[in-house]
This record gives C-alpha cells, sequence and structure tokens, in this order.
C-alpha cells in the first residue's frame, strides 16, 4: 500500500493547517512528531478522506481517499479523540464498526471477540463503554481499528493514556502489524515510544514539514549544527590534556569536561572526521575508555533542535 | 461512453446495494431506536401527548351514563341528549385534535428532534468521521438512519394516534369505533407521509447547519405555519398534508370546506392538490432531500 502526498496545503479559513506537505510512505511504521497544534491530526485527516486539501494532491495506491469511499475498507483509524457510541459494550461497538465493513452478524461477534480478547478486554468486553478506563478505552479504539486486517492503520495519540502494560502491548502489536506488511503512521508526544518503534519519521511544525525520512539520515543534514560526542575513559584524572588534545582540531567547536561524572564531550560539526580519529587519539594520549557516546542521535535531541528553530544545510 | 457504462453498472449497484444493507441495516437501526428512546425530550413529548388521552377518558367516566342506547341487531349505537350519533361527533373530535396537536406541532416537533439525536450527535460524538473512515456510502449512512428516524416517528406517534382514537371514540362503543377506523387510518397515513417529509428535511438541515434545532424552529414558525396559509403553500409540505386529510374527510362525506384547512388563496380560490399528487410529491421531496443530504455528507470535512 502507499501513500501519496505532493505539496499539501490546507487551510482552515486564515488559519494555515499545513503547508507544501509532500510525503511518500511504503508499508513499515512511519512516525509522526511535532508540537501541539503542528498539523499531524490534519495531515492524518487528509490522507484518511476526512479532510480534502486545500491544494496539492493526495494518493492512496493511486486513488484520492476524499472521493473514492471504497478505499475505506483498508484504512484503520485510532483517532486522539474519544469517539465512542458510549451506550454500547466494547463487543458491540468493534462488532457494530464490523458491519459496516459489510461482515455478517455471527462472523462480527467472533472477530471483535477475539480482537479484544487480544487485546487484554476478555473480561470487559460486554461492559457499557461509558463504564471503560482510559486505559480499556484505548485498547477498544484498537481493536476497532485493527479488527478487520486494514492494510493502512493511522494512530493519533495511540498510546495516551496507556498505562505500561497496555502500552508494551500496542508497541508489540504495532511491529507484529508491521512486519505483516501494513502500512502505519503514528503520532506520538512520547518520543521514546516512537524511537523504539521506528527509525522512519516525519517532523512536522507549524503546518511545515522540518524533515521527512531515517533519523539518522536527517540528522546528517543538521552537519553545521555542532554534534556532542561524549567520551568516558576508564580512569579518573586526565581529561584536561585530553581536552586540550581535542582542541587542537580544527573540527573541535568546544569541548566540556564534567570532572564528577569523569566525563568529556567534544562539540564537533564533523562527527564522521571524529570517529574515524578519535581512536588514534585515545590511543596516542594512552587513554582506556569506558563508552563513547552520542546524545545527539536520540530522537529528543533531534526533534528538540529542528522543533525550535536550528538552521541545517 | 461514460453515461452508458454507468448506466449498464445501475442494475449491480441495487444488487449490491440490497446485498450490503443485510449486514448494514440492522445494527443502525437498533442503535437508532435505542438512541431514540432513550432521548429524554422524547419521554416528555411522548408524556405530553398522553394528556389529551387521560382528558379523554375524564370525559368518557363523566358522560357515560348520559348516553341514549339503541340496540340494532345486537349492536349498541350510542346517542347524545341531542339525538346525535355520538361517535359522528366524536371522530371529528379526533381528526381536528389530530390535526391541531399532533400534525401540526408534535410530529414537527419530534423530527427536529430525532433528525437532531440521528446525525447531530453523531457530528458532536465524532462518530461520524469514524464512520467517514469505513466503506460505507454517505448515502447509506443517511439512508439508514432516515428509514430509523421514519420508522421511530411513525411508530411512536402511530401508537399514541391508536390510542388517541380509542380514548377519544370510547363513547360511542364498539360498534363507533369499529365504523371509523377509516378515520385512523386516515390520520396514520398523513403521519406516515408526514414522517417521511419533515424527517427527510430536517436531516438536510442538520448536515448543512451547525444550530440544526433553532433553524429547524425558524422553518417551522415561518414556512410551515405562516406560508403555509398564503399563496405559495404549494411550497409547504402542510400543504400536501392538508390536502390529503381534505380530500379524505370530503370523500366520507363530512361537512367539510378547502377553508377548513386553509386550501384557500386570497382570492379565495380553492388551490387543494389531488391525494394522488400530494403524495407523489411529498415522496419527491423525500428523495430530494436525501440526495442534498447525502452530498452535504460527502462534502462535509471534519
Amino acid at each position: 500500500m502507499s501513500i501519496r502526498l505532493e505539496q499539501v496545503t490546507k487551510n482552515y479559513g486564515s488559519v494555515q493547517g499545513i503547508s507544501n506537505i509532500s510525503l511518500e510512505m511504503e508499508s513499515g511504521i512511519t512516525g509522526i512528531l511535532g508540537p501541539n497544534g503542528a498539523g499531524k491530526s490534519t495531515t492524518m485527516k487528509i490522507i484518511l478522506g476526512l479532510s480534502r486539501p486545500s491544494r496539492g494532491i493526495v494518493r492512496v495506491n493511486g486513488n484520492d481517499p476524499f472521493t473514492d469511499w471504497k478505499l475505506k475498507r483498508k484504512f484503520g483509524f485510532v483517532p486522539e479523540y474519544d469517539c465512542f457510541y458510549e451506550h454500547m459494550s466494547g463487543l458491540d461497538y468493534v462488532s457494530y464498526f464490523l458491519r459496516m465493513h459489510d461482515v455478517g452478524e455471527e462472523k462480527a461477534e467472533k472477530m471483535a471477540r477475539k480482537a479484544l480478547s487480544e487485546l487484554g478486554l476478555g473480561d470487559a468486553m460486554e461492559r457499557r463503554i461509558d463504564t471503560y478506563s482510559r486505559g480499556m478505552r484505548q485498547k477498544t479504539k484498537v481493536a476497532r481499528a485493527t479488527v478487520f486486517d486494514p492494510d493502512i492503520l493511522i494512530m493519533d495519540e495511540p498510546f495516551q493514556g496507556a498505562d505500561p502494560t497496555t502500552r508494551g502491548l500496542l508497541m508489540k502489536k504495532l511491529t507484529e502489524w508491521a512486519d505483516k506488511g501494513k502500512t502505519i503512521l503514528i503520532s506520538s508526544h512520547i518520543l521514546h515510544d516512537v524511537q523504539s518503534l521506528t527509525d522512519n519519521i516525519m517532523l512536522i511544525n507549524n503546518g511545515k514539514m522540518l524533515a521527512y525520512g531515517d533519523r539518522h539520515e536527517i540528522r546528517k543534514l543538521m552537519d553545521n549544527i555542532p554534534r556532542p560526542i561524549s567520551i568516558v575513559p576508564l580512569r579518573k584524572g586526565n581529561l584536561r590534556n585530553l581536552a586540550k588534545r581535542f582542541l587542537d582540531e580544527k573540527w573541535t567547536k568546544a569541548t566540556i569536561i564534567d570532572e564528577e561524572n569523569n566525563e568529556l564531550t567534544v562539540e564537533t560539526d564533523q562527527s564522521e572526521e571524529v570517529y574515524k580519529k578519535l581512536p588514534i587519539i585515545l590511543q596516542n594520549e594512552k587513554i582506556s575508555v569506558e563508552k563513547i557516546y552520542s546524545e545527539d542521535d536520540s530522537l529528543d535531541s533531534l526533534y528538540t533542535k529542528l522543533v525550535e528553530g536550528a538552521q541545517w544545510k | 461512453m461514460e453515461i452508458k457504462k454507468r448506466i449498464s453498472e445501475i442494475p449491480t449497484t441495487i444488487q449490491n446495494f440490497a446485498k450490503r444493507s443485510v449486514n448494514l441495516f440492522p445494527p443502525i437501526a437498533k442503535d437508532c431506536t435505542y438512541r431514540i428512546l432513550m432521548n429524554k425530550v422524547a419521554w416528555v413529548i411522548i408524556v405530553i401527548l398522553l394528556l389529551p388521552c387521560i382528558l379523554g377518558l375524564v370525559i368518557y367516566y363523566e358522560t357515560e351514563d348520559s348516553r341514549q342506547v339503541q340496540n340494532n341487531d345486537g349492536e349498541k349505537i350510542y346517542y347524545n341528549n341531542d339525538g346525535n350519533l355520538i361517535h359522528e361527533e366524536k371522530r371529528e373530535d379526533f381528526v381536528d385534535q389530530s390535526d391541531l396537536i399532533v400534525i401540526s406541532f408534535v410530529a414537527i416537533i419530534m423530527a427536529i428532534l430525532f433528525s437532531s439525536e440521528l446525525i447531530n450527535e453523531e457530528y458532536e460524538n465524532k462518530t461520524m468521521q469514524l464512520l467517514r473512515t469505513t466503506p460505507i456510502h454517505s448515502f447509506e449512512i443517511l439512508l439508514y438512519r432516515y428509514i430509523a428516524g421514519v420508522l421511530c416517528m411513525f411508530g411512536i406517534l402511530g401508537i399514541y394516534s391508536i390510542i388517541f382514537y380509542l380514548t377519544t371514540m370510547m363513547g360511542s362503543g364498539q360498534h363507533g369505533i369499529i365504523e371509523n377506523l377509516d378515520v385512523l387510518l386516515l390520520i396514520l397515513k398523513v403521519l406516515l407521509l408526514e414522517s417521511i417529509a419533515f424527517m427527510g428535511i430536517f436531516c438536510v438541515f442538520t448536515i448543512y447547519f451547525n444550530r440544526p434545532f433553532l433553524i429547524g424552529i425558524a422553518y417551522w414558525i415561518i414556512w410551515e405555519s405562516i406560508v403555509s396559509g398564503q399563496n405559495y403553500q404549494k411550497l409547504t409540505v402542510t400543504h400536501y398534508l392538508n390536502s390529503i386529510l381534505f380530500d379524505s374527510t370530503k370523500e366520507m362525506s363530512w361537512d367539510v370546506v378547502a377553508s377548513d384547512y386553509n386550501l384557500v388563496n386570497s382570492k379565495n380560490d380553492i388551490i387543494a392538490t389531488e391525494p394522488l399528487t400530494a403524495v407523489l410529491i411529498i415522496v419527491i421531496i423525500a428523495i430530494i432531500t436525501l440526495i442534498l443530504g447525502t452530498r452535504g455528507l460527502s462534502n462535509r470535512q471534519f
């Protein structure tokens, strides 16, 4: 299944929802990240055909999702907000939407029972939804969206309100569905969750796409932003000499010594050069190291840099 | 070529539509019926409707002893003190009060309320957004809700009318009740047509406007109440319902004139519509509202 957005802009009157977003998604998980009001939900609604772009082209498998209602059988959608028939039981609710997929009564009930049980709602499925906790509601939404085995899963903050167990369960399920070749678009405020699911991310802020692709690749685009590389020697005491040695190199922008934690951080805009030269420098200085790491590889760091307005090449 | 292709696809489309309705209609109808019956305002209306029935019972017990009875081959025929047949008076009361209370007032309020419950509530609860992500056409989303709404509205008003008929006609005995069943059927027919027309109209308002209840009330007061008594009354549903009532009561040899049902223009010319034409126009109104509603739903963005 392929999703393609070409120069998509969506305006709500004079307010801009998203601007000139272009992306192509194939199977696998793509994380969509951005602060509140960034345009994540608008992008999702446009892909789902719930909203029509003011400009640009949206295609799902080559068809327009806004006009092609039959295409909707391929979509599973977990919205951020609650959208229940509160008087129904979880079982009735999931069955109801299965019936909307033209599934017979008995089969729908059987499928709904299985989906809800798999998500740990076996005991509560016959209770009214208005008695459900937040986590149970979240699971019910996921069950409804996935019960008919859709090819495309669009999940807006699926971990919201979920306890650690539910979160773990959902993560496991998402990985399974991705392995089955589903196309999954997932938004979350919890960057760690997205990071543990996928490297393929789209960063969005103020309706504009800041970056899209593999997060390591995106980081490379930002090489002019100093990147910290931290070195933790095995023994204490020789950090200052080492810092001086690094400052002799043209690629070192700054060094930070953390004597308490016995850690030296080198800020550079040529990280590959650093990694190449580092073993030689350490050997010459006769320093054994416990670990070398870069905080900057984390999605949090990338997110902060991009969203907070940093520039890159 | 495109048109020819589309025309050739019509039978298959209808066949698929009929097949799908087996799975789609029952759960929608069940949910809609539940929501309507659980609506507190609907119950307030039902309770208000029952008041005239209680009044009918009170009148029956107060006048029961003052009736005069004539036995005709074992059948008891009741007369009042003036020597008039009670059932002839009561049936006119039934039609007049049904027209005044149910047809002109309660049915319209009910249609506004139910259409709002069935469609606007789904917008507010955001379940409509979810439905739009399922492979169900906007026409199906609307049609099944519309049918459920019409059935509920007609069911409630129909049951009420039967109760009201029985309580009103009680004083005329079994003979009076059986003799005037055609009057009950006439009211039921008008209520069915009214449900068909107004549910469609108010569903469209609910789809297109953010404040459907207010728009509905304004439409009822300005259009169906004021315009329906004027020269342009053929643009109102009330005109066609009145035409059916007028024609049928005339057929029953009642002493009625067109002006009793406001079916005259400013020059006092009779402008009643033929009943069959009136029925056809009401059905056409319903079809047009469904088409407009489907367009509105399809183009609605979230």
